[in-house]
Formats: structure tokens, C-alpha cells, sequence
């Protein structure tokens, strides 16, 4: 078997993606004998336009952004989102509350016509995206999951529940019992419940679930008198991009 | 059975001995107002007191929430190895219908074949049961399961001044003679046993009229319009599942190495309430929609063991309530489709 060539590039982003690939340290010996990576934005000079799969990290805030996704995306056969930012837009969907000229002049001032920003937005709002590897910054082991799914042909098991369900396997006292608020029941597990677990509430770095039921988080908002504001805070961190509708692997 | 009695004064003693000599565990305080079962190796960690359910039912000792069931390396052969966690332990502080939620499992892990991952700690298990008042969502006396029969070695029972100790193994009777000072239980150790248990029994707050549900559920099944009432506001969370002491489903990954030499096979708690539960190869799900995986929760707690086992796979305990932010709660939808049958 041939290994198959794999491109790690960055978009707008903060690169800790990328650096997660690195950090696997005990495995990446195992990586370079399974995969050949041709190019890798935050960790070989060299670069190479002759890839099979793409690991694309970042949100598309630039024009130069989404010229180069455009290129990827005619050359590789298979296109895997990592990460918050490419995959739901991540913190960088801040920007387009404002609007992005607004945003522009807020942070460039007289200088913002140097800047060839554009609204965010995630991968997917321009290519087809083959499988996701989400989180902020994504969990190593499911970043190993899914290239080795993608080396031996089986669909990667990302899940598709709640951050709930990691929560009561670890035993988690409920962030609601403690009188905090949490996105973990519409949001997307797979972190292992990093956030609650350390007795903050979930932000949803993972992006919702397939089907959240938005009517019932309302409800209870009132329930524990919480505030629509106060959970509209933690929702637009990585979310204000947001699709909950959108569908996934 | 035998019924013996511990003072008061004795009962630190006898657990300090326990606490040193066995790998002890029993409920202690987590957050704010709950608690977990958990190693404890100072008595003064051991809180019995607690006014709600334990985050996580006993069962994770037996059944942890992941569990890796064999490790396996390709070469020219494939090789397995198992390695089942076992050492002596002691359970101490579990109510009776937490009991009655082991036996339940007891029971479903030996039905068709012996589950040896849970049967290898089962079996080095002394469970030391104690009667607690119940918590305000505890329904266990509506399903007949306030009170454990069997399915412990010792329990015990607060008198105020003594306790009442029933032996329920040989286990029990051994290291009750070793490790504490007791005397058989006379009358009126009988007759005061008697009054706390209806003091307790007295004590539920949360009831279900589970008369006729059996029967009731085949009418309740197909009336849509009452299961998108009763699940409304359910997120599919899960949760209701993972607290639950009797639950038993899980999903079994397999974690392969990146060398595609070395892997394991593991298993962590599965939920029926998960969209996910009811999908199958090529994409087809079951059990799409909430409502739906609300009345098979249902069916299989209240149903499905009665025709299988003879009893309810729900014990009550009401963690599930507890554990549920869209409020939904087993015992009064037990009394709503009485209700709807009814009316
Ligand atoms: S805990 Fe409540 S909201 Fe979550 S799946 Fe169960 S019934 Fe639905
Ligand atoms: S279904 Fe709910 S009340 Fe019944 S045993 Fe399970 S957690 Fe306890």
C-alpha cells in the first residue's frame, strides 16, 4: 500500500491546530511511517502541490484565505476540517458582529485599506467538507482516529452527542448544580468534557449537535433564571458563525 | 438470615478496621450538594448523610463508564490479552434500592452468558448496604424496591443508639465476627427495626401509580400526541441514562494504534436517549425522533424485564430526575399515562 500523501495547511487561525499534530510526539513516528505529509504550513519550509488529503485548520477571514482553499480544493481528493475555526468559524466569527468594516477600523484605525478582510465564515461555506475534526484545540487522539480511519477506509467515530454524556461517565457534578451556565447539553461532544471538568461551563468549541433542541435550552435558561444574554455570551465565542442546522458525518 | 446488633460505640471502630484492611469504598462529599462513591481511606471522608442520589449510580465499580475489554497485537497471528481489574473491595453505604439496582445488573450480566469483566469484580465485592431516609425524588416504594431482600452481605440499619444488622452471606457473617463486637437482635431490636421501617416507608414523597401500567402501555404506545407532550423539552442528552443504576448498554470502539499493529477493544456507557443509539450501517436510525426513544426508555424500565426477569428494570432511585435539566421525570409520567388511560 502506498502511503498517501497528505497536505497541513493553516487559514486564519491561531495554529495551535497544527500544533497538536506535533505535540503527538510519541506517535509521530507512527504518523510519518503511515502518511507522507508533502506540506505543512506551520512546520516544513518546503512546500508541494501534489496531495491526496488536506488537513485544513483556520477560518476563511481573507481573500487570500479563500484564494488558497480554492486552490486545495482542486487538488485534494479528500478535505479534513480541523478545528474550531475551520470548522463552525470558530472566534474569528466575532469579527462579523461588528461587520467587517466596522471590525477593520476598530482594530487597523487609518491603516484598515491594507487589510484585505472579508466575513468569516468556516470551510465548509465554500468546499465540501469529507470529515471534521473539531474542538479548540481538537483532541490528539481523535486526530490520530481519523487519519487512521482514513488510511484503513472506515468512517472516523466522531460523536454526535452531547457533552452530557462525557460529563456523567467522569461523574461531573453538573455545572446547573453549581449554579453556572453551560452549553454541554446541545453541544457536540468528543473534548472528554474538558471545560466542565475543570468547573467551567461548556462554550461549544465543538460547534451543536446534529439536532438541538434550541426550544427546550430556552425553557430551562428560564428554569435556573438565567438570562437569554447570558448564554448568547458563551454561544457567539466560537459559534457566531453559527448553523446549528448543518449537518455533519 | 441472621440478625445481629451493633452499638453505636463500636460502629466507628468496625469501620476503621474495614477501612485498613480492604480497599473501602463509600459515599463522600463532591460539590455543593453531591455526592459519589468513592475510595476512601480516612472515616472522616465517609459521609452517609446525603440528602440526594450519588452522581453515579455504585454500578461503576463493577461497570465502569469505560472499560477496555481486551488489548490485541497483530503479528503473524493475532494475539489477545485480557487483564480484569480485581482486587477485594468493600461497598459500603449503598441504599436498598442501589442494592436492588445491583441485582438487577447481577442478574443481566449472567442471563445469557457470565459477563466477565463485570462478574470478576462482582465477585470480590462485599457490599455493605444502609438504610437512608429517602430523597425527594427516591420512588423505589411504588416499585417495591425500598427494601433489599438479598443482593448485599451485611446491611445495616440506624436505631439511633444501635444498629440493626442483617447477614445476608457467609462473607458478611465473617467479617462481622472478625472485625466488629455484636450481639443476636432481640425483640425489641425487632420491634424498633419495625418502627423505623415505617417512619421510612412513610417518608416517600415522590409516589407513581404503577398499577396496570403493564397494561396501560400498549394503549399509551401509539398515542403520539402524548409522547411529543411528555418529551417536549427532552435534549437527547443522555444523562437520564448515565446516572441510571441498572442501565446496562454500552458501545464497544476499537482504538487501533497508528502502527496498525496494536489496538483495544473498549467499552464505555452507551445511551438509548442519543440519536445515535438507533443507527445502523448505511445510515438507516431506528429511533430518529425524541419521543420515540422516551417510550422505549420507558418500555424497557417498566416493561420489558417484567416479561424477561419478573420485574421492573427500574429501582426509583430518582437520579434520573435529578440528573434531567428538562425537568422530565419518570414517576409523574408513570401517573400521567394513568391519567390518560383513564380520562
Ligand atoms: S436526561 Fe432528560 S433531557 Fe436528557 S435525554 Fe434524558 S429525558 Fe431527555
Ligand atoms: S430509570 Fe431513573 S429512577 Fe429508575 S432506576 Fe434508572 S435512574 Fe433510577
Amino acid at each position: 500500500m502506498s502511503k498517501p500523501k497528505v497536505g497541513i495547511f493553516g487559514l486564519t487561525g491561531c495554529g495551535g491546530c497544527q500544533l497538536e499534530i506535533l505535540n503527538l510526539e510519541d506517535q509521530l513516528l507512527d504518523l510519518f511511517a503511515a502518511i507522507d505529509i508533502v506540506h505543512f504550513t506551520e512546520a516544513i519550509t518546503e512546500h508541494s502541490d501534489n496531495y491526496d488529503i488536506a488537513l485544513i485548520e483556520g477560518s476563511v477571514a481573507t481573500k487570500h484565505d479563500l484564494e488558497r482553499l480554492e486552490h486545495i480544493s482542486k487538488i485534494a481528493k479528500v478535505i479534513v476540517s480541523i478545528g474550531a475555526c475551520s470548522g463552525i468559524g470558530g472566534v474569528n466569527c466575532l469579527k462579523n458582529l461588528y461587520g467587517v468594516e466596522k471590525a477593520k477600523e476598530l482594530v487597523y484605525g487609518d491603516k484598515k485599506e491594507w487589510i484585505d478582510a472579508i466575513e468569516t465564515k468556516p470551510i465548509d461555506e465554500y468546499v465540501k467538507v469529507d470529515y471534521y475534526i473539531r474542538g479548540c484545540p481538537p483532541n490528539r487522539s481523535e486526530i490520530v482516529d481519523v487519519i487512521r480511519s482514513l488510511i484503513v477506509g472506515k468512517i472516523p467515530e466522531i460523536p454526535n452527542y452531547p457533552v452530557c454524556v462525557e460529563c456523567k461517565r467522569l461523574g461531573n457534578t453538573c455545572m446547573y448544580d453549581l449554579g453556572k451556565t453551560c452549553m454541554g447539553v446541545v453541544s457536540r461532544a468528543g473534548c472528554g468534557a474538558r471545560c466542565p471538568s475543570a468547573k467551567s461551563g461548556c462554550e461549544a468549541c465543538r460547534g451543536f449537535i446534529d439536532d438541538p433542541n434550541v426550544n427546550a435550552q430556552k425553557d430551562l435558561l428560564a428554569k435556573y433564571n438565567l438570562k437569554i444574554e447570558d448564554i448568547m455570551g458563551m454561544f457567539n465565542l466560537y459559534n457566531a458563525c453559527k448553523k446549528t442546522d448543518r449537518k455533519t458525518i | 438470615m441472621l440478625y445481629k446488633v451493633l452499638k453505636k460505640g463500636s460502629y466507628d471502630l468496625f469501620l476503621a478496621k474495614l477501612i485498613a484492611d480492604f480497599e473501602f469504598i463509600g459515599p463522600v462529599k463532591k460539590d455543593k450538594a453531591t455526592h459519589d462513591f468513592k475510595k476512601i481511606s480516612d472515616i472522616r471522608k465517609l459521609d452517609v448523610n446525603y440528602k440526594r442520589t450519588t452522581i453515579a449510580p455504585a454500578k461503576k465499580i463493577l461497570y465502569p463508564s469505560t472499560e477496555t475489554l481486551l488489548q490485541y497485537e497483530i503479528n503473524e497471528d493475532i494475539e489477545m490479552s485480557v487483564d480484569y481489574e480485581a482486587g477485594e473491595k468493600i461497598l459500603f453505604g449503598i441504599d436498598a434500592c442501589d442494592v436492588n439496582g445491583l441485582n438487577f445488573l447481577d442478574r443481566f450480566f449472567s442471563d445469557e452468558m457470565i459477563d466477565e469483566p463485570y462478574f470478576s469484580k462482582r465477585r470480590k465485592l462485599t457490599v455493605i448496604g444502609l438504610d437512608r431516609m429517602p430523597s425527594d425524588t427516591n420512588f423505589s416504594l411504588s416499585l417495591g424496591k425500598e427494601y433489599a431482600k438479598d443482593g448485599f452481605d451485611l446491611f445495616l440499619t440506624d436505631l439511633n443508639n444501635r444498629y440493626f444488622v442483617r447477614v445476608g452471606s457467609e462473607k458478611g457473617n465473617d467479617i462481622l465476627t472478625k472485625y466488629a463486637d455484636v450481639s443476636d437482635a432481640g425483640e425489641d431490636d425487632f420491634k424498633d427495626y419495625n418502627k423505623f421501617m415505617d417512619t421510612y416507608r412513610k417518608s416517600f414523597k415522590l409516589k407513581a401509580d404503577i398499577n396496570n401500567l403493564y397494561d396501560n402501555y400498549e394503549l399509551i404506545y401509539n398515542n403520539k400526541d402524548f409522547w411529543n407532550r411528555v418529551a417536549k423539552d427532552c435534549y437527547s442528552c443522555g444523562s437520564c441514562c448515565l446516572v441510571c443504576p441498572t442501565c446496562f448498554c454500552f458501545n464497544v470502539r476499537d482504538d487501533m494504534e497508528l502502527n496498525l499493529k496494536k489496538g483495544a477493544k473498549t467499552r464505555e456507557w452507551d445511551s438509548c436517549m442519543i440519536p445515535e443509539y438507533g443507527l445502523v450501517a448505511g445510515g438507516h436510525n431506528f429511533r430518529p425522533d425524541k419521543e420515540n426513544r422516551l417510550k422505549q426508555r420507558y418500555r424497557c424500565k417498566l416493561k420489558t424485564f417484567i416479561d424477561r426477569f419478573g420485574t421492573y428494570s427500574c429501582v426509583g432511585c430518582g437520579r434520573c430526575i435529578e440528573a434531567c435539566l428538562a425537568k422530565i421525570n419518570i414517576a409523574e409520567d408513570i401517573n400521567a399515562v394513568k391519567k390518560e388511560v383513564s380520562v
